[in-house]
């Protein structure tokens, strides 16, 4: 049965380096679950925990209601999947598949079943026999996800799998995981470095800095309300400028500076003191461009990039970097014109305010 | 349904797998080769009479000259044999690599042949050739020239440098293999001339694999038992003196062998802890993307490099031709006629069977003990490192530095006395046959381990395999060839062993190296011979499947 998983204060330290600090968070049953980061934030240090691989410093993991810590690694019921695949060379598919029954004991014509069922579940039957040699590498990849969840396991761990496939592979093969994950139903932990590949799978995601975990959400509040700074710059394209308080509405709003002297309204910032300074987080598809003449916000078009289906526009606004603005290209629009002065629109909602230190 | 089981305690943890067979293998390894040289220390260090000093035993060998001479003996011809063999064998290696001479496949052929060869035939077989009445010196006395004689020191020396120049060679090609063209490029565009380039760039890149090269010929050259009992007469080298003591005192306490054994390990020890520090200290670690290139060379100069590599080859590989010739020679004790007979093989078929089959049971099982052990050890070094599987490792690669004799002077004084009395018997030569190979096993699984990613195993581990059940279905079967070819070259390399074997076996349980070996000292040169060309079938036979039928070259043999 999948279990749900609860990972309790866990911190794990190599040395004098700390690569999982006070890791906090709950898996519920049948969820698809992210570790999102760069490499070296710890992700996979995490996984590998849970799977029992390593040995964390302090805090426990929980499967239900049952703290394993204890638990060799063979005996914990997870099934992993591993990004050079960790294919058995020398065994064929079928025999690859039917391993971890093996180690069960379980009964020849039990394990003939279940193998032929998973490799039908991931489209593999027809290769039972096959070496491993002989598969491609999202072949190979299949054989060993239908190994990891033929011994319904109470865990599915994902680490990076499909980093090592080509593109189109990748793209085929993360709808075809969510698809069987949904299917089965089984709690899963992914480990990845692509947001996209994230955020398209996942139910909610970790993302993860320098062995820290800076915010649990789910895909679309992750990408549209980030919590820290750090989040903020990470996930999607983002124009991250410095600011300063220059006055408030009155009610829950500010008025910032930019550099550059222009000024723009936003909202939900603590420290609410005049002339504090403040990160401003504003997606380049939130901002419009409206002509010059009267707009609180100008700036000067420093260079145009056509990308077919968007068009991106560096606008100088008199600060260090330019703003950056993305446009939908539409039959008939007007292309801007380098050089040209332009109004810019940036609506109090797309707007978030972040303190020095980095949090919202 | 949960295939969760309760979690074991810490102590229990103590009793699984891993922790056991590391435990295992500290205690064999303590027992075959710790606990040995801790008495044969501890014995040296016995003084014999009350008011006696603890040194009194180094107090004499320092002062007889009888005992220092012998000192001094072994380092003038292991210093003078390293430094010879580093003069023929860096040449020989950079033409065959480099140079497009004539039959550059032959002449690593023969090279392996001379190199895995046992080192007391060839130089018995010098004597049949340079002997008092050699073959070759009485074929010049004739003409009115006089040979230099074969015996004393510069006859041991010769024979080691030719025996053991291989290791030069096999570690300096493989060592060139190692250098990117683009080196050797840079080096030309820049001005430099070949010999230029060689001196400023290869021959510095190169140092790893010349001071390896060079250490191990004066190892190897320093513990030679065989060589200069045959050929030495009078000058006596360390190894010799401590048989001689050895023989004389036996029933007793071998004190003075044990006191001499100890200052051999010594030298060894230190050569080997310099050799490390040199390696590591002149290790650039380079990869080569594209190796150094062969050169296409003027005729001249190919006519030049190939003459000297051929008469260096012929001049190796001749001893090995003398004794398969003269197997099938009519002999008359040390002399031998040019009358083809198979007299030879028909003397020692009566007598062959037990020392072949003590030959080959002895080497079978210290054989394959070093491929299960080996690889046991290697894998606690490689995935489990720790403060304990340190230890191990230090342990086994300390069994490198004993030799042969040493190691086994430490049996016998360790396992001579009931209850443990194994002198003379089979178990004893196994033990000593599988300690000193564990070392090469370790580092060849070692070095296979590496390679081998984790994640298969982890893999599973986390599909409900335990530790025992993952290495035995997932680990040894990924290294199976690098074991198989592991255990080949065990076998060949064991079969050859003559020091540690003189002193443990007791006449029942001779090999056909101490037949052979009797039979030199007997002058029985013709019976010898035959028995010489059965030893070198034998060493071969496990090399050419090796080679022919596994895809490995000659540098698998350093």
């Amino acid at each position: 049965m999948t279990t749900s998983v609860m990972v309790d204060s866990i911190t794990k330290r190599f040395g004098d380096t700390t690569a999982v600090n006070n890791a906090n968070f709950e898996i519920a049953k049948g969820e698809f679950f992210t570790l999102l980061g760069s490499s070296g934030c710890g992700k996979t240090t995490l996984l590998r925990m849970i799977a029992g691989f390593m040995k964390q410093t302090s805090g426990h993991v929980r499967f239900g209601d049952r703290i394993i810590d204890d638990v060799p690694p063979h005996q914990r019921n997870t099934g992993m999947v591993f990004q050079n695949y960790a294919i058995f060379p020398h065994l064929s598919v079928f025999d690859n598949v039917a391993y971890g029954l093996r180690a069960r004991r379980r009964s020849a014509d039990d394990i003939d079943r279940e193998v032929r069922r998973m490799l039908d579940l991931v489209r593999l039957g027809h290769l039972a026999h096959r070496r491993p040699r002989e598969l491609s590498g999202g072949q190979q990849q299949r054989v060993v996800l239908a190994r990891a969840m033929v011994i319904q396991p109470d865990v599915l761990l994902m680490d990076e799998p499909l980093s090592n496939l080509d593109t189109e592979m990748r793209v085929h093969l993360r709808s075809e995981i969510r698809a069987l994950q949904k299917q089965v139903g089984i709690t899963t932990i992914y480990v990845t470095h692509d947001q996209e590949e994230a955020l398209l799978m996942s139910d909610r995601i970790a993302v993860m800095s320098a062995g820290h975990v800076e915010q649990i959400d789910t895909p679309h509040r992750i990408y549209a309300e980030p919590q820290t700074l750090f989040v903020a710059s990470f996930i999607g394209e983002n124009n991250i400028l410095p600011g300063t308080v220059a006055g408030t509405d009155g009610g829950d709003g500010f008025l910032i500076e930019l550099p550059g002297g222009g000024r723009i309204a936003g909202a939900g910032l603590e420290n609410r003191s005049m002339g504090s300074p403040c990160q401003v987080s504003v997606r380049p598809q939130d901002i419009g461009i409206v002509p010059a003449e009267g707009a609180p916000l100008q700036g000067t078009l420093a260079d145009i990039q056509f990308l077919g289906s968007t068009i991106k526009l560096l606008v100088d606004i008199g600060g260090e970097k330019p703003l950056l603005v993305s446009l939908q290209g539409r039959r008939g629009m007007e292309m801007p014109v380098i050089g040209a002065r332009y109004g810019i629109d940036i609506p109090a909602k797309a707007v978030r305010l972040f303190g020095q230190g980095g949090a919202a | 349904m949960t295939a969760l089981r309760s979690a074991p305690t810490a102590f229990g943890r103590l009793f699984s797998f891993w922790p056991l067979v590391t435990f295992g293998a500290l205690v064999v390894t303590t027992l075959l080769l710790l606990l040995p040289v801790y008495n044969i220390v501890g014995l040296s260090f016995s003084g014999k009479g009350t008011g006696k000093s603890i040194l009194d035993n180094y107090a004499m060998f320092f002062s007889e000259p009888y005992y220092y001479r012998s000192l001094i003996n072994s380092f003038i011809v292991s210093i003078s044999a390293t430094v010879l063999a580093l003069i023929i064998g860096v040449p020989a290696a950079y033409y065959v690599s480099r140079y497009n001479i004539w039959a550059r496949s032959l002449i690593k052929t023969v090279v392996v042949l001379t190199f895995v060869s046992p080192p007391f035939i060839g130089s018995y077989s010098w004597v049949v050739l340079l002997g008092r009445s050699g073959i070759l010196t009485k074929f010049f006395a004739e003409y009115g020239i006089s040979l230099p004689s074969i015996y004393g020191a510069p006859g041991i020396i010769f024979v080691f440098t030719l025996q053991y120049f291989p290791f030069v060679f096999l570690l300096v090609s493989s060592g060139l293999k190692s250098i990117d063209q683009s080196v050797e490029d840079a080096a030309r565009n820049l001005g430099s001339g070949e010999l230029g380039t060689f001196f400023k760039v290869i021959a510095p890149l190169l140092l790893p694999s010349i001071t390896t090269g060079a250490l191990l010929v004066f190892i190897a050259s320093f513990t030679d038992l065989g060589t200069p009992i045959i050929l030495g007469e009078k000058f006596r080298v360390l190894p010799v003196l401590i048989y001689g003591e050895f023989v004389n005192d036996f029933g007793g306490e071998p004190v003075l062998a044990s006191t001499l054994a100890v200052l051999l390990l010594c030298v060894t020890t230190a050569a080997l802890l310099l050799q490390r520090w040199l390696s590591s200290r002149f290790s650039y670690a380079t990869a080569a993307i594209r190796s150094l290139t062969l050169q296409e060379q003027p005729l001249g100069k190919r006519i030049a490099a190939s003459a000297y590599v051929y008469l260096l080859m012929a001049i190796a590989v001749l001893p090995l031709v003398n004794i398969v010739v003269s197997s099938f020679l009519k002999s008359n004790g040390p002399v031998l006629t040019a009358v083809f007979t198979l007299d030879n093989y028909r003397r020692i078929a009566a007598t062959i069977s037990t020392p072949l089959w003590n030959t080959i049971f002895y080497t079978t099982s210290a054989t394959l003990l070093c491929a299960v052990v080996g690889t046991m050890i290697a894998y606690i070094i490689v995935r489990r490192p720790g403060r304990v599987s340190a230890l191990l490792d230090t342990i086994v690669m300390f069994s490198y530095a004993v030799p042969g004799i040493v190691l086994g002077v430490g049996l016998v004084v360790t396992y001579h006395h009931p209850p443990v009395a194994l002198t003379g018997t089979a178990l004893i030569l196994i033990m000593a046959y599988f300690i000193r190979r564990l070392p090469f096993s370790v580092r060849s699984s070692v070095s296979s381990l590496q390679l081998l990613s984790r994640d298969t195993e982890e893999a599973s581990v986390n599909l409900g395999a335990g530790p025992a059940a993952t290495f035995i279905k997932v680990t040894v079967p990924l290294l199976s060839m690098a074991i198989l070819s592991g255990v080949l070259l065990t076998w060949s390399n064991t079969i050859r062993e003559l020091s540690a074997t003189l002193i443990l076996q007791s006449g029942s349980t001779a090999t056909v190296s101490v037949e052979i070996f009797n039979e030199v000292v007997n002058g029985n040169f013709g019976v010898a011979s035959a028995l010489g060309s059965v030893l070198i079938l034998l060493t071969f036979m496990p090399l050419i499947v090796l080679f022919t039928f596994m895809g490995k070259n000659e540098e698998a043999l350093v």
